[in-house]
């Protein structure tokens, strides 16, 4: 820590408690022996961690999330990495408008988007609420993928492409040896953001569930809407063991501040 | 004279602009010619196109006799350097000097048999297994050369190369391209901004301005001779003096003296008023207002030793040259 610089510290110290502290209390009472969802717990048990995984709504729930996480993920990076290509590399007429429109669903509220998928797709095409779903979770992850894959592609040097083009390899051996391993980091990172911002969705989600298709947050805040254990509690700690061995996994092969932001390197 | 590439008529055009403007130019094989100019006078955008990056508007350009305006750069056959390097971050220094060896389908054992030549060449044989983000600047450069080098290619081109080292490695990196093309009979063409490098290396240089060729030869003969006013003041030449006729004459700083009362220069003589001294080590820099009708600032350089030039500001000066260092312009 900077100790030249208390005010900053004090700042940092105070943002990193109000982050992690009421997590902490979620953990903390997700152990709980007793029957309400209180803090300090009575007891220590796992009776609500065996609770919540032979909780089927909740099991089939989590089954969904990841699926469409998943699904959405791919789709996304699918559309987001030649889009990218085509505004860093291509001579695209009005880039600019390009851009904006692949970046505009972070700044459009998503319950209008999902308002509007919900009119046009489910009400007046009559898709399934999964095919809605993914078509909406999808253009909710565009911005990180275009975004997260065009900032390892802007810092790379422009001109690696047309040494691989003077040393005698086609523009297709050129993307497959040279671009996308410039993109690998990129495309790693929009990937992660991107499934973790699909599997934590709310708005979205709510507006377009089904009795078929709903995902984990959706069940569970329905869950707590009608009862108030510790249940709630464990699956959450479950998810959140589960991003953390994510986040390990990522920063001991990749690196987090390389993933973040894809532009550390 | 074996010809390695030809540009025919060469026009490039960016919407309204003017990049080049239909140049002819013969490079000689085996031969290093440097592309001289002030930014935006089309060297760069030449090479490029002879590099197969760019299509001319019109005009042909010709590799060893075949037509290959229109031929993309991966099957031109011609290695080249960038001015960032352009090394590949995410291989080794060998696998970038092989990248291209591996394209050409060598087997892997005379693979690494050439790399490591090249790399021996260039001086970074103990670096082959490194990333290029670990090399320092000069080492980058030298890695990009050898990845060129290494598929033996019919053209070396270099685009501003020494540009981005510092004035030192510049200066012994000039020394290590002669070597280099020596070594390896490569024909070279070489963009540049910086006259010194372009006059130290040139087999050939082409003095370019505004998309046009304004002057090309060897440096022997284009230096003592600027063609105009343009390549001489890219050329360093000052002091440009119109006479009673209408001639355009100009003489270097160096060339150009304080003249004592009893002597007359058989070549230019100027009167003026001395505005500044400049003390600048090897030498002093003299600045003074002519009184000739044009009015013009001329500047010489005088040796620090030369206990004759006690000038200061103020004083009324006689300049003069020697005939042997007026150079008489055409236009």
């Amino acid at each position: 820590m900077n100790t030249r610089r208390p005010v900053a510290a004090t700042l940092a110290v105070a943002g990193y408690v109000i982050m992690i502290v009421p997590i902490l209390f979620v953990v903390a009472t997700s152990f709980t022996g007793g029957s309400t969802l209180r803090f300090p717990p009575e007891g220590l048990s796992l009776r609500w961690f065996d609770a919540a995984v032979h909780h089927t709504p909740f099991i089939t729930a989590m089954v969904s999330s990841l699926q469409l996480a998943a699904l959405a993920t791919v789709l996304a990076l699918l559309l987001g990495i030649p889009a990218t290509l085509a505004i860093h590399r291509g001579r695209l007429p009005g880039k600019g408008l390009v851009e904006g429109l692949f970046l505009s669903p972070l700044i459009v509220p998503e319950l209008v988007v999902g308002l509007a998928l919900f009119q046009q797709l489910m009400i007046g095409l009559r898709l399934d609420n999964f095919t809605v779903l993914l078509i909406g979770h999808t253009v909710l992850m565009l911005p990180y993928a275009v975004r997260v894959t065009g900032a390892s592609l802007a810092l790379a040097d422009p001109f690696v492409e047309e040494a691989a083009r003077g040393l005698g390899a086609s523009p297709l051996r050129t993307f497959f040896t040279v671009t996308l391993p410039l993109l690998r980091p990129g495309i790693f990172s929009a990937a992660l953001l991107s499934f973790v911002t699909s599997f934590n969705n709310v708005p979205l989600s709510l507006l377009l569930q089904s009795r078929d298709f709903r995902t984990l947050p959706v069940t569970m805040l329905d869950y707590v809407q009608q009862s108030y254990d510790p249940m709630v509690a464990a699956t959450s700690t479950i998810i959140l063991a589960g991003t953390v061995l994510v986040a390990v996994v990522a920063e001991r092969t990749v690196g987090f501040a390389r993933i973040f932001g894809g532009i550390n390197r | 004279m074996t010809v390695a590439a030809q540009f025919q008529q060469v026009t490039q055009r960016f919407g309204d602009f003017t990049a080049v403007d239909a140049i002819d130019l013969t490079i000689p094989a085996g031969k290093l010619t440097t592309l001289l100019g002030p930014s935006g006078c089309g060297k760069t955008t030449s090479l490029r196109m002879l590099a197969g990056y760019s299509t001319p508007t019109s005009g042909r350009i010709l590799i060893d006799g075949v037509d290959s305006t229109r031929t993309p750069p991966e099957r031109r056959g011609l290695g080249m350097v960038f001015q960032s390097y352009a090394l590949f971050p995410h291989l080794t220094v060998a696998e970038n000097v092989g990248y291209g060896l591996k394209l050409r389908k060598m087997p892997a054992a005379e693979r690494t048999r050439v790399v490591a030549e090249t790399l021996d060449l260039v001086g970074l044989g103990h670096l082959a297994g490194s990333r290029p983000k670990k090399l320092s600047g000069g080492q980058q450069q030298r890695v990009a050369l050898a990845r060129a080098i290494a598929i033996r290619p019919k053209l070396l081109l270099l685009d501003e190369p020494l540009s981005n080292l510092d004035a030192r490695l510049r200066v012994h990196m000039r020394a290590e391209l002669r070597r280099i093309q020596a070594e390896t009979g490569l024909t070279v063409v070489l963009v540049t901004h910086d006259q010194d490098e372009a006059l130290e290396l040139s087999d050939q240089m082409v003095v370019m301005r505004e998309g046009r060729i304004l002057q090309q030869g060897a440096p022997i003969d284009v230096f003592p001779a600027p063609a105009n006013r343009l390549v001489a003041e890219f050329l360093g030449y000052e002091n440009f003096v119109t006479s009673a006729d209408g001639t355009l004459r100009t003489v270097r700083p160096e060339h150009l003296q304080v003249l004592g009362q009893e002597r007359r220069a058989d070549g230019l003589t100027l009167e003026g008023v001395v505005v500044d001294v400049a003390f600048r080590g090897v030498d002093r820099l003299v600045t003074v207002d002519a009184d000739d009708s044009l009015g013009r600032t001329v500047r010489l350089t005088a040796d620090v030793r030369d206990g004759a030039v006690t000038a200061r500001p103020g004083d009324r000066v006689v300049l003069g040259a020697d005939q042997a260092h007026v150079v008489t312009l055409a236009g």
